[in-house]
């Protein structure tokens, strides 16, 4: 079976090799900017050109084309599924191939259910986690290709420099939804999340609509998918897009004057109480015990 | 040469009002009450907007589940006409297969979509489309600046943002950010009932992705509720919980 693997992301990107490998295909082909010992064959491109891409990859006529989470990835595959005309699954838990079909566990209803899927190949799919990990192989053929130029170009790329990575590796993060009343009221979040050495991030209101926080600071379905060791929710409701985006964490505390906040089902402990008052007495505690000492 | 005049084809979905799904035992609970798909209200009132400000027609497409309700709350936002494609058993292939011979005999100069429906959520279908239209394909805009035929679009990559350039006809999929979507006034509610609703059958083709069960997507939480007199002893409350989680704070 032929296997083609692209993610603009590292980690995803071994994750698919992982997958391939798993799958004990013959041929695996990656496509990147750089090389990598975790495929059979390496495509190396001079830049993330969509359409190149798009006609690279469906060039090679895969019977699998595994994808990484970033938002290009998407874009390229459903393209590649379109060109191919084949199947098309997103947000893969886990994948096994059962004869000229795969049967695969995807996310679904926003993050609320998981559907059991059977596709026929050729299929294109993206990936929800990175758990597959590959082992290295040797000889690796490597192949340089020069892209050119597409019909949707990029004029300007603007980096908002607002650190919103670091939330991918956080090991705390502190969350905030409308609960926290004003914009005004957001440094007592600031003030807690560096008490705690924590990441800031907001919801999708705080964020996209209200424009509290960075647009990039977004945790979500549709915006950054965290997985701390402690999230604490400030004034989140508990929207299902919303959850979608925490899943992964280990520990989930909410605070909400609201005790019955949808929240409540998806937090470990709900703490009922105004936001604000919350934040000023835990940095309190954190401050009169040394501060910042964190055991995990 | 800049032409005044657009034609704009909008695609929504109707869906399970996310907010109402719940988990009961080993199944999902699915059967709840249709609502348009969150961002897809943010693609119609794009699509009004656009047509607002160059004339010509905005078209509603919408397939799956026929739900008049809904149909009419576009129509009300401002669309002129919805086509309801009747299609059983669908995967983002036949959708997608259907949206396009539909859209071919309305050769719209821009087709709106929304970055992701709220059910299946594959972000899938605007992409597919664009390659069986032949289209350029701008995703997850935030803005849209259209002259003549070039269009500029500011797009949000999570991380960063980008500005990028292509030229109609284009598939556009708007992300949430763009607009806020209108509330109909009841005199808009009571025209759209005067405005056409077709419907077309598309079955020639079988799906590719075969749903075999939906189960709930369950992560064990602890639901604890804290409730004290004062903030002070809920949060000696918490820390004695992490403690005992392994997580010591301060």
């Amino acid at each position: 079976m032929r296997v083609v693997i692209f993610s603009e992301d590292e980690q995803f990107f071994n994750a698919s090799a992982g997958l391939a490998q798993s799958l004990n295909a013959d041929e695996i082909i990656g496509v990147g900017l750089k090389e990598s010992k975790a495929v059979k064959e390496m495509i190396l491109i001079d830049k993330l050109d969509e359409d190149g891409i798009v006609d690279l990859i469906t060039k090679t006529s895969p019977q699998l084309a595994i994808f990484g989470n970033t938002r290009r990835d998407r874009i390229i595959a459903s393209r590649v599924a379109g060109k191919l005309k084949g199947a098309i699954v997103t947000d893969v838990l886990s994948l096994k191939l059962q004869g000229e079909k795969i049967e695969a566990e995807r996310v679904a209803y926003s993050g609320m259910g998981i559907a059991v899927v059977e596709a026929s190949l050729p299929s294109v799919i993206t990936l929800a986690s990175t758990k597959y990990q590959p082992r290295e192989l040797e000889d690796v053929k490597v192949q340089k290709v020069n892209l050119p130029e597409g019909r949707v170009r990029v004029v300007e790329k603007k980096e908002s420099g607002s650190g919103s990575s670091n939330l991918l590796n956080a090991q705390i993060i502190v969350s905030i939804g409308r609960g926290i009343g004003s914009k005004e009221n957001i440094k007592y979040a600031e003030e807690l999340a560096n008490a705690l050495k924590a990441g800031l991030g907001g919801s999708r209101p705080i964020t996209a609509e209200l424009k509290w926080l960075p647009e990039d600071r977004q945790i979500g379905l549709s915006g950054l998918k965290v997985k701390p060791k402690l999230y604490i929710a400030l004034g989140i409701s508990g929207q299902p897009q919303h959850i979608a985006g925490i899943r992964d964490s280990r520990l989930i505390v909410a605070v909400n004057k609201d005790k019955n906040a949808p929240i409540r089902d998806y937090a470990d402990y709900l703490v009922i109480a105004d936001c604000v008052e919350f934040c000023k007495a835990l940095v309190r505690r954190i401050n009169k015990g040394g501060g910042g000492k964190l055991l995990i | 040469m800049i032409d005044y005049h657009m034609d704009i084809a909008v695609n929504f979905k109707i869906v399970p009002d996310d907010q109402m799904i719940k988990p009961m035992g080993d199944k999902l609970v699915v059967d709840v009450p249709l609502k348009i798909s969150t961002y897809d209200k943010n693609a119609i009132e794009e699509a009004v907007r656009l047509k607002e400000k160059f004339g010509g027609k905005a078209i509603g497409i919408t397939s799956g589940i026929y739900d008049l309700k809904s149909i009419k709350e576009a129509l009300a936002m401002g669309l002129d006409e919805v086509v309801f494609i009747d299609l059983k058993n669908s995967d983002v292939y036949s959708t997608a297969m259907a949206i396009s011979e539909t859209l071919k005999q309305y050769n719209p100069d821009i087709v709106i979509f929304a970055e992701m429906s709220t059910d299946s959520g594959t972000s899938s279908l605007p992409g597919y489309v664009a390659e069986l239209l032949g289209y350029p394909y701008v995703s997850y805009a935030r803005s849209i600046n259209i002259e003549g035929n070039k269009i500029r679009v500011e797009r949000s990559m999570l991380t960063h943002i980008e500005v990028v350039e292509s030229t109609l006809p284009a598939v556009i999929s708007v992300s949430g950010e763009i607009n806020t979507p209108r509330i109909p006034s009841i005199k808009q509610i009571l025209e759209a009932s005067k405005k056409p609703i077709k419907q077309v059958k598309f079955d020639n083709v079988s799906p590719k992705v075969v749903i075999k069960d939906i189960k709930p997507f369950v992560i064990n939480r602890k639901g604890i509720v804290i409730e004290e007199e004062n903030v002070e002893k809920a949060v000696d409350k918490l820390l004695e919980y992490l403690k005992s989680d392994g997580v010591v704070l301060g």
